[in-house]
């Protein structure tokens, strides 16, 4: 099982991978912090990056109907969401 | 019927003698525009190594005028063949992610690998790209509505319009053994090269950095197999 911490952690470094954050912006994202949307790098190519990435760096599974809307609305959301994943 | 447009290859060659000939295999669909600058870079590294190095579209990428939707795996693996046929030797093989599915068929002194990737992986993110461009656009699918309509017909994935063959063919794809090969991955260690994952990039960017790193790495397993 991967500890809350390096799930934060390894989101952060993915995020920064496909959005091209740099390490500063990524250390700075809030549980407020809006992505898709709100980033304009955050598009229908990212959003599916990012979930195949999720899969291999977490080492879970994502089923296609678990995947809704609000998951990317903002980086606390996708926390909880990976969270939930990897301690199911 | 008029013979088909011969493909653009894009080629860096040293100044003076050349030991050998890189034949890169860049990344499929839109991974190649994020790594192409890198890559070129890379070449341009190769040459002052005293290595030759070619970048050749494959057909329906890049520059190509074959649409898309002709062409799939085997296709490209024949293409990849004939290149390789025309090159002055020895030829040495570089792959990236995609690219290494497609790189068995052609005849070469020895492999290399970065960050291969299997079939199955890239189709589901893009499937996954058109899924979520859908649910912006207020259409509901998924990807068993879109598996199921790829079979008959040519579908949209992220831009691309690929055939019934070659969704069946991405699906099934796994990295072929080939030898002599070297496999690198990105991190640290024996066997890894620093750098940035720029084919995930939402947006192209360059790693100078890294593209001196793949070239001393090319190098220097080029000389591991007596190629100099």
């Amino acid at each position: 099982m991967t500890a809350p911490d390096t799930v934060d952690a390894t989101l952060r470094a993915l995020l920064a991978d496909v959005l091209g954050l740099g390490e500063a912006r990524a250390a700075a994202l809030t549980d407020d912090s809006g992505l898709f949307g709100a980033l304009p790098e955050f598009d229908s190519m990212a959003v599916a990056t990012v979930l195949t990435e999720m899969e291999d760096r977490l080492g879970i599974i994502i089923d296609d109907d678990e995947i809704d809307g609000e998951i990317f609305e903002t980086y606390g959301n996708l926390l909880a969401f990976s969270l939930r994943k990897v301690t199911d | 019927m008029p013979l088909p447009t011969p493909e653009h290859i894009l080629r860096i060659a040293p100044t003076g003698t050349q030991r050998a000939t890189l034949l890169f295999v860049p990344p499929l669909f839109e991974e190649a525009n994020r790594t192409r600058r890198t890559l070129v870079l890379a070449m341009r590294a190769l040459a002052r190594h005293g290595l030759a190095a070619v970048l050749p579209d494959l057909p329906g990428q890049n520059e190509s005028l074959v649409p898309l939707a002709q062409t799939d795996l085997h296709r490209w693996q024949e293409a990849l063949a004939e290149v390789s046929a025309t090159l002055d030797g020895p030829v040495i093989i570089a792959s990236l992610r995609g690219g290494a599915l497609i790189d068995h068929r052609a005849s070469a002194a020895a492999w290399w690998r970065l960050a291969p990737i299997g079939g199955a992986s890239l189709l589901r993110t893009l499937m996954r790209a058109r899924v979520a461009a859908d649910r912006e656009a207020g259409v509901t699918s998924s990807l068993d509505s879109l598996q199921a309509e790829a079979a008959t017909a040519p579908l949209l994935l992220a831009g691309n319009l690929l055939s019934p063959a070659m969704m069946g063919q991405l699906g099934s794809a796994a990295v072929e053994p080939v030898a002599p090969l070297r496999t690198v991955t990105l991190g640290s260690g024996a066997d890894a090269i620093a750098g940035t994952p720029l084919w995930l990039r939402a947006e192209p960017g360059e790693d100078g950095a890294m593209a001196e790193a793949i070239a001393a790495d090319i190098a220097a397993w080029s000389q591991t197999c007596g190629i100099s």
